[in-house]
């Protein structure tokens, strides 16, 4: 299930130790802040969200977004990928076979890492500044 | 006849336009956003020196029906699990010792922070004009008071199930003792509750709960099911489904105010300032928790560090708000070195006082020793080597009489009460970001360890005159201070604290402490 790519958990410097991890580190170009357009999303371990994992993220979403990697910490699936990760609930609902909306995927939707919301049926976590950059948009009434 | 005329009309209209059936969550959420009021006037109790904008929206667009509803949900999930599976396997019990003690703080701290969210949520609640940016700081409140339930049943499900209670029963009422309490009352209460509105949304919301959750109650839960606790992982998961709802609210404080000219000049400087404040406690608290407090450990502390709060919150959060004028703190490379040593700094001080703990801290073992030294190259001769002294004197044992406190004066390492976090530091000692700096106003003393906090204090000095306990124990003899304040177990006599967590090792009492004759003093008296 796991993917190895700059994503990865233990990508970049966290793939280092001891001495070689602290000189990259210390580095003077490593004590700013860098712009990422990289999302992360913790989703906790049920029997919804595991099937929604396996089912949805990495038969499908996977596909369409080969940077996403998903990892096994042991309480809860660790998400991170390039620009966005979108869950749709209506699909959901029909590989669950049951009525599953997107108040029933915030159950298990731990933690985030960019810009979450809701639209309708969809969960999208995104690194685009919404509100700033991208107008959060009113389901029609 | 005219009524069946009026029905055939009805019915050949409603053919056309179907009436709904049902209404979506979120059609009902746009509906009620048109119950505004006019908010010109806006007469907020608590005022922000920012304009915050009146058409800020809410990222999850949630009404009460399907909070109520998401919320039962989880709490039923939570206790379902506590009460049965996690009971019928003991769960509670078969904890790695040095965990079960580590979680007395964790827990209840951590309840003080979801108190006082409360509160400052509500503040945010009056202070904000948007309808939804209200509806969201709204669900804030009562998902806090959710989460300081959570909290507090930790602490109460391990008083029945630990194999050692003492400290999980009666943390309210003994965790005032220590040193550790007054900062983290610092970041969880002075600094979520008091001053600009806004200034406390970028503390709690876009600092506290986006950055520092993250390693809090995420990451804890990784070490937690590997030092054998599946109760917190079940728990501090539930709670952390709340929070993705809180950073939102953070981030929408600042999109609120992202086009008024006082961002521009007040922004940096504010967020700087709860970077600092917050990840002056966070950052060694919780290192010291996780690699001192566990028996397995699961990556080092400034890797988890590494991940949640510079490449993540600094990348994703702040470094994504760049074009808006957002700026890299400043005080992040100090905040990096801290990361990296004052977790081992503060363990250092924390052992040297377990007396005043509600909780049993242990030496490091040589396997832990060699995993320090693997990951923090220079560890052992900074401080295994003290640790090994101390050992060799017989500092778990009460017949030796050995407090590590003594050890301080006896070398002459001074240690100070840093006035805007205050958490300890002993100048001569640390590896972490911190240095001796003391000034004098209205002829008292004040020690600084940082040019941060110090430039804090001196723009508002009687914002921070929290008397330390050097201060407010000063001339008062050590098992004077544990008896008054609670840090005895049911007997009257055996402290709750302890150096050790062997379950055969002599446990040390209110005489022990007495014949040691360890006096507080006051540095800067």
């Amino acid at each position: 299930m796991t993917t190895v790519n700059d994503n990865s958990y233990d990508a970049g410097i966290m793939s280092l130790n001891g001495k070689d991890f602290a000189d990259e580190y210390f580095k003077e170009e490593n004590q700013v802040v860098k712009e990422s357009n990289t999302v992360v999303l913790v989703l906790k371990k049920s029997d919804e969200m595991d099937y929604i994992v396996e089912e949805m993220l990495v038969k499908i979403f996977q596909k369409k977004n080969p940077t996403l990697v998903i990892q096994d910490r042991g309480g809860y699936w660790w998400l991170k990928a390039d620009n966005s990760i979108e869950i749709d609930c209506e699909y959901a609902s029909d590989i669950l076979g049951k009525p599953y909306t997107i108040y029933d995927l915030l159950v298990d939707v731990t933690s985030t890492v960019g810009r979450a919301y809701t639209f309708g049926s969809t969960f999208t976590i995104t690194s685009e500044l919404m509100g700033l950059d991208v107008k959060l948009q009113d389901v029609a009434a | 006849m005219a009524i069946s005329l009026a029905t055939n009309a009805a019915t050949d209209a409603l053919a056309l336009n179907r009436a709904p059936t049902s209404v979506g969550a979120q059609e009902v959420h746009k509906w009620m956003q048109d119950f505004n009021w006019d908010f010109k006037n806006n007469r907020t109790k608590y005022p922000t020196k920012y304009l915050m904008a009146n058409d800020t929206k809410e990222q999850f667009k949630l009404i009460a029906k399907e909070y109520a509803r998401m919320e039962s949900v989880k709490d039923e999930r939570q206790f379902g699990s506590l009460q049965d599976a996690l009971t019928r396997m003991n769960a509670g019990n078969r904890v790695a010792p040095k965990w079960g003690e580590t979680m007395k703080v964790v827990s209840n701290f951590l309840e003080v922070g979801e108190y006082n969210a409360i509160a400052a949520s509500a503040m945010l609640w009056d202070s904000a004009s948007a309808p939804e940016q209200k509806n969201g700081y709204l669900g804030q409140v009562m998902d806090e008071i959710r989460h300081t339930h959570q909290c507090g049943y930790v602490n109460y499900y391990f008083s029945k199930y630990f194999h050692d209670p003492a400290g999980h029963t009666d943390a309210r009422r003994v965790r005032t003792l220590g040193p550790l309490w007054k900062g983290m009352k610092r970041v969880f209460a002075d600094g979520f509750i008091s001053g600009d509105a806004v200034e406390c949304s970028i503390n709690l919301q876009l600092v506290g709960e986006a950055c520092f959750t993250n390693p809090l109650i995420v990451a804890v839960t990784e070490w937690a099911s590997a030092n054998g606790d599946e109760v917190t992982p079940t728990v501090f998961l539930s709670i952390e489904t709340d929070e993705l709802r809180h950073m939102a609210n953070g981030y929408q404080t600042v999109v609120s105010i992202a086009h008024d000219p006082a961002a521009a000049k007040y922004l940096n400087t504010d967020l700087n300032n709860a970077f600092w404040t917050q990840q002056k406690y966070f950052t060694p608290v919780l290192g010291m928790l996780f690699e001192y407090g566990s028996k397995f450990k699961v990556e080092p502390w400034v890797k988890t560090w590494n991940r949640w709060v510079y490449e993540d919150w600094g990348g994703i959060w702040i470094g994504r708000l760049g074009k808006y004028g957002v700026q890299s703190p400043a005080s992040l490379k100090d905040a990096k070195k801290d990361a990296y040593w004052a977790h081992h700094d503060l363990f250092l001080l924390a052992y040297a006082v377990w007396p005043t703990g509600f909780f049993r801290l242990a030496l490091p073992s040589k396997e832990d020793a060699d995993w320090f030294e693997a990951n923090y190259p220079g560890w052992y001769d900074h401080y295994g080597k003290i640790y090994e002294e101390w050992r060799a004197r017989g500092c778990e044992d009460p017949s030796s009489g050995f407090i590590p406190l003594q050890w301080f004066v006896e070398n002459n390492h001074e240690i100070y009460i840093d006035r805007v976090s205050q958490v300890p530091f002993c100048p001569s000692l640390t590896k972490g970001a911190s240095s001796l700096r003391i000034h004098e106003y209205n002829g008292k003393k004040h020690a600084f360890s940082d040019e941060w906090g110090e430039r804090m204090w001196l723009s508002e000095p009687e914002r921070y005159e929290c008397q330390n306990v050097f201060e407010q124990y000063a001339g008062r003899e050590l098992s004077e201070v544990i008896a008054e304040l609670w840090g005895v177990r049911s007997d009257g006599v055996t402290l709750i604290g302890q150096p050790h967590v062997t379950k055969e090792g002599k446990l040390w009492t209110l005489d022990d402490i007495k014949r040691a004759n360890c006096v507080f003093k006051d540095p800067l008296a």
